[in-house]
């Protein structure tokens, strides 16, 4: 899949701004601060609903105005499709092909794109958080029952969790476990399936970025104790034992929510036994399975971006990278600096200049 | 531009549901333009209606009368219960004129995050039908949400010692649909209930 042309009003530093893409994709330059990030930012919004550094669409909203809006054609599997989103203080709205989508899921249908980001390191290095939301991004572009299954266990989340702040019957408080724990099963074992197929091929890839010859593993952490057998029974058994707590706090304490996985080179955990370069080469490795595996369901190519993140690679584990997928994907890197890249032959992107085509400020 | 009288008619007809902003003001418009006449036995039907309907006391139903007609038709099954969200989801079960049997409304679903409990749902009221003992199956008729499904679970825990049929709706492939576009949820629903066809 592709991007062909893309229009922005009021969308960061962006106040009009109109753009044609190659089917190669571009080299993105120009100066820090300058809105490389924004532009693949936006590009980006039609394959998640949201931006990729914040759910707030408030704060992507140009300083001092009431709305903001993108318009972009995409090309997918041959077929051409307009998106079109608009966001003001209140309500966002949608479309493909002129029609409202219904859920943000249905972007996740269309459109696959994979954002290499400078925070990436912190999937090895960072809190839970970052890697559960990796994982569910990345089983999101890949089965559309997880996007399903998450987006009614985050619902029923949210009312367990309210109940605690209620008084509440033994028999009610069961009812909610049970379908809590029903659907929290379900997101553990999609989760599970995909680590199982995911696994093998972090290996394959981080050997070719890295050329080490270090063995990977991934290991998903239960919020509960648990044995990989019976998940359900074991949950509700833990949300039994939990009860008082979970009343205490007021919220719930177990569940995928929770849950986390580590990986591991050559059976040390990559977060604390690893180099800044080992985590970096990880987190890329990541991406690219990511890649790899949308592929493989799709039958299509998900477009890929670039944030400035090969920088901090020497010349040759780039050039290797993108050897790889020259020629396969439309790909998009943004950096300050061409001379690192300008041997992969990509369309170049002047920011300044085509700003001031536009007469941008 | 709207002030007095027809601000305030634009402002109460925004309130009804599936009405916004737009289609209050047409409404509103076309009311105080054309017809006068229609417009004043609009509104003399919408009172005699919310004067005259109220809750039926045995299963809440909104009714002119009290017991309601599906309560008061005594040949109708006394053994079967349908339980349902609102009136309007038991008019159209019985429109279908398969079921013969009682109903009741519930009004709401278990929602912690609205401090809607059991209490609200009318669970005392139904817990006093079930125990007079005439009631051999119920039928839980509720939506399959996140809110749905925990009152399905919580009125099925409440009545399993019961030696009564608990049943609900089944999940599953739409008439007329395509599995090719049926939700992976749904597929498997309707996988796992599937049944025979020679029986």
């Amino acid at each position: 899949m592709l991007i062909s042309s893309l229009k922005i009003k009021n969308f960061r530093n962006y106040s009009d701004f109109k753009i044609k893409f190659n089917p190669e994709g571009a080299l993105i330059l120009g100066e820090n601060g300058i809105g490389k990030t924004n532009l693949l930012e936006s590009i980006s919004y039609f394959a998640f609903g949201k931006s990729f550094q914040t759910s707030r669409d408030l704060e992507l909203i140009n300083f001092s105005k009431a709305f903001f809006r993108i318009e972009a054609e995409f090309i997918i599997q041959n077929k051409s499709y307009s998106f079109e989103a608009a966001s003001d203080r209140s309500k966002k709205i949608i479309k493909i092909n002129n029609l409202n989508i219904a859920r943000i899921s249905e972007l996740y249908k269309h459109l696959k794109v994979v954002y290499f980001s400078p925070n990436d390191i912190e999937i090895i290095a960072g809190s839970p958080v970052f890697r559960r939301s990796f994982i569910d991004q990345a089983i999101s572009q890949y089965s559309f029952e997880y996007i399903e299954a998450l987006r009614i266990y985050k619902r029923i989340l949210k009312q367990r969790n309210a109940l605690f702040k209620a008084n509440y019957s033994t028999k009610e408080k069961r009812a909610w476990d049970e379908q809590f724990a029903q659907v929290g099963t379900n997101i553990i074992k999609l989760r599970l399936k995909y680590l199982a197929t995911f696994t093998p091929l972090l290996e394959k890839y981080y050997k070719k970025i890295s050329g080490a010859r270090e063995k990977l593993n991934a290991d998903y952490k239960y919020s509960f104790p648990n044995d990989d057998e019976d998940i359900y029974d074991n949950l509700m058994d833990h949300l039994l034992r939990i009860e008082e707590q979970e009343k205490h706090q007021e919220r719930s304490l177990a569940g995928p929510h929770l849950d986390d996985f580590d990986i591991f080179i050559d059976s040390h955990s990559a977060r604390n036994f690893s180099s800044q370069g080992q985590k970096r080469s990880i987190a890329i490795a990541m991406r690219l399975v990511q890649t790899e595996l949308i592929k493989e369901k799709d039958d299509d190519t998900p477009i890929l971006m670039f944030d400035d993140v090969l920088a901090d690679l020497d010349k040759m584990r780039t050039e290797r990278i993108i050897e790889m997928l020259k020629g396969k994907h439309q790909i998009f890197i943004a950096t300050p600096n061409v001379t690192n890249y300008r041997s992969f032959g990509l369309p170049e992107i002047d920011l300044k200049h085509e700003l001031g085509k536009t007469s941008e400020t | 531009m709207f002030n007095g009288f027809l601000e305030d008619l634009v402002n109460n007809l925004k309130k009804l549901p599936g009405i916004g902003s737009k289609t209050a003001q047409r409404l509103a418009i076309h009311l105080i333009s054309k017809e006068k006449a229609d417009a004043i036995n609009l509104a003399e039907s919408i009172k005699d209606a919310v004067q005259s309907y109220k809750h039926c006391s045995i299963c809440n139903m909104l009714s002119e009368t009290d017991p309601c007609l599906f309560c008061e038709d005594s040949t109708r099954m006394e053994n079967v219960i349908c339980v349902v969200e609102n009136t309007q989801d038991a008019y159209l079960i019985e429109n279908l004129h398969e079921f013969r049997g009682r109903y009741f409304v519930l009004n709401e679903l278990l929602s912690p995050l609205d401090g809607i409990g059991p209490e609200e749902i009318n669970f005392p009221k139904l817990e006093r039908i079930i125990n007079s003992g005439e009631i051999n199956e119920i039928i839980l008729a509720l939506n399959p949400s996140a809110e749905g499904e925990s009152t399905i679970n919580f009125l099925a825990s409440q009545f399993e010692v019961k030696n009564i049929k608990i049943t609900r709706l089944s999940t599953g492939l739409p008439f007329g649909g395509d599995i090719e576009y049926t939700s992976s949820l749904t597929l498997s629903n309707a996988f796992k209930r599937r049944y025979s066809v020679t029986e």
